[in-house]
């Protein structure tokens, strides 16, 4: 159990292409359930592996419907599109008007390495779309349809 | 992946303006939802339902929390206050939100709002509600028991208490609880009843007729009413069925020549104008340009001619208007207190005092305003409450100030359900929880004399 550091944008590592997980072993068990811990501390819905600084196929998300967890995924068919503001924890400070599927439906294994299909849409399927495309070396900034914004932090009375 | 806009967070700060800062919460609702027209559905319904349930249930929210809470309500943080009183909210009329979910998003905002500290506070108050909720006990005394149970003001209810029964305050009660319809009129204008059905069907509308008008439906099943087509080219207007019973009511006759005194945001004027056929005038006043503002932008949505928005302050006498008008429809500033079920927060915001000083003016526009009628012409009066003194205890006081004036029997013009609530003939009380619409008055007063 630990929070680890996030990559941020500038670092090289996050244009990088990651490695399918071919077994699980304790030190994935480890990397997973430290991602989940970064994730919940930095208030994210979705972190992938290299955003801690580790080229493995692996992604956590949790929209506010409990945590998923996702080895090697794969889109398998999406359809449909949204359009809504994005931000990622690798672009701190920053959100963005990027367009998605309003459906996927993914393939993964799970902490297990067996094999499940998940869909999702609206939030969910964007979660998808933006955490599996860190697996293969892009982020959202390149997809923004307004440019970047700064996230304003209201400060508040008393 | 990050949501930099966080619904919860979109919550709160409508909490805050409407609790702190005096915003009337259909207009800080709007904004948002306006603002944020591209978030979906399901986020959109999130944010709507959680500000107006948490400020309709308020004062319960309030008590709930008092009784899991060291430090009282009204002693905390404003935005603590404002993050406990949504969260309880969810964890006692939300049951597709699991109560782990609100604590840890209630605790997460609370952090995001740099009130880390607190987190524990946050954490453990809403911890301790949700594994008691269903043990708390409700005040035993009849009228605070109904103030914590339907979070009405005390006051409110003890002046109603002195009009009606219990049971009966009760019965209004419940139905200012209820979910309202959007209840619409058909601009007959341009389109016929029947069409408009058709048309709004075809865009994904549910709509059910109304009982009390063949014109009048309730609609429902729509995102974001501006963007439906039908509404954008004028087709029909939104408008609570007891408005359009006072247009109804007032049923002009073609070529009328009409002032509505305090007309914004024009929906009576604007129904006028559609019973005229395209005859006569409709002069729809109000005081401030931006009340006339708001005339004009209905005005011309539903494409009317025979109207005209002009600035005139109702309590300061128009010479040339001295009896030029065939019917002067005074629907006059009122406490709301009918109306409570659709502005949620209305109720937190009028006073005793208010109400007293609205009689006092609604007795002063009708002194002035009564003067424009020509003889043999109609007067119309109605406002959005049940408060007596604002209404029949007015028409009594009207009658025998102004003994030109007469009530004129509306029996005739009302539907066969209504027949109940006409008063000495001439008057219409609409109760909520007994009437389908909202707490609504009108009355039906005829100059005598000979109109040629």
């Amino acid at each position: 159990m630990a929070i680890r550091e996030v990559r941020e944008i500038g670092d090289e590592i996050l244009t990088k292409k990651s490695k399918d997980v071919s077994k699980m072993t304790l030190r994935t068990k480890i990397l997973i359930d430290d991602m989940l811990d970064t994730m919940y501390e930095k208030m994210g819905v979705g972190l992938a592996a290299p955003q801690v600084g580790v080229l493995k196929s692996i992604v956590v998300i949790d929209v506010g419907e409990g945590p998923v967890v996702l080895i090697n995924p794969v889109i398998l068919e999406t359809s449909g599109e949204q359009t809504g503001e994005e931000g990622c924890l690798s672009v701190p400070g920053k959100w963005g008007i990027v367009t998605r599927p309003n459906y996927v439906k993914v393939r993964a294994l799970d902490e297990n390495m067996e094999e499940f299909e998940i869909e999702g849409e609206e939030l969910m399927a964007r979660a998808l779309c933006h955490e599996i495309d860190h697996l293969s070396g892009n982020l959202y900034v390149d997809k923004v349809e307004d440019g970047l914004h700064d996230v304003q932090y209201e400060e508040d009375e008393e | 992946m990050t949501k930099p806009l966080n619904e919860r967070e979109i919550v709160l700060g409508i909490l805050m303006d409407v609790t702190e800062h005096d915003v009337y919460s259909h207009i800080a609702l709007g904004n948002v939802l306006s603002k944020y027209q591209y978030l979906d559905k399901k986020e959109r319904a999130f944010i709507t339902r959680v500000t107006e349930g948490t400020l309709e249930h308020m004062i319960e929210i309030d008590y709930i929390l008092d009784q899991f809470s060291k430090v009282k309500t009204r002693k905390m943080k404003p935005v603590i206050r404002n993050i406990l009183r949504s969260a309880v909210y969810q964890l006692k009329y939300m049951d597709t939100v699991p109560d782990s979910a609100v604590c840890n998003e209630a605790v997460k905002l609370a952090v995001k709002k740099g009130f880390g500290p607190l987190k524990g506070f946050v954490n453990g108050v809403l911890r301790s509600t949700a594994r008691g909720l269903d043990k708390v006990e409700y005040p035993k005394e009849a009228v605070k028991g109904l103030s914590v149970r339907y979070s009405m003001p005390e006051w409110i209810l003890e002046k109603w208490l002195q009009e009606y029964d219990i049971g009966m305050v009760e019965k209004i009660l419940a139905d200012f609880q209820k979910e309202k319809p959007v209840i619409i009129r058909c601009n007959t204008s341009y389109i016929t009843p029947k069409e408009l059905v058709e048309r709004l069907k075809s865009e994904g509308v549910t709509v059910m007729a109304h009982p009390y008008l063949p014109y009048a439906f309730s609609i429902t099943g729509y995102d974001y009413l501006g963007e439906l087509s039908s509404f954008q080219e004028g087709l029909f207007a939104v408008q609570d069925i007891s408005s359009m019973l006072a247009g109804e009511i007032a049923s002009p006759k073609e070529g009328d020549y009409i002032i509505d005194v305090c007309a914004a945001p024009g929906g009576k004027s604007v129904h006028l104008a559609d019973k005229l056929r395209g005859t006569g005038h409709v002069e729809a006043r109000d005081l401030t340009e931006y009340k006339t503002g708001m005339i004009q932008e209905n005005i011309d949505r539903m494409r009317m001619e025979n109207i005209s928005a002009v600035l005139q302050d109702a309590t300061v006498l128009h010479e040339a208007s001295v009896e030029k008008a065939d019917m002067v429809i005074a629907d006059l500033p009122c406490s709301g207190l009918g109306v409570l079920g659709r502005k949620t927060d209305l109720k937190y915001k009028v006073t005793k005092i208010q109400t007293d000083e609205l009689a006092a003016l609604q007795k002063e526009i009708l002194n002035t305003v009564c003067r424009y009628v020509k003889p043999g012409g109609t007067l119309v009066y109605s406002t959005c409450t049940i408060n007596r003194v604002e209404n029949i205890e007015n028409v009594h006081w009207f009658l025998e100030t102004h003994s030109e004036y007469a009530l004129d029997s509306i029996q005739d013009r009302v539907c066969r359900e209504l027949q109940g609530a006409v008063q000495e003939e001439g008057c219409l009380q609409l109760l909520p929880g007994v009437n389908d619409s909202d707490g609504f008055f009108i009355a039906r007063f005829v100059k005598k004399g000979s109109s040629s």
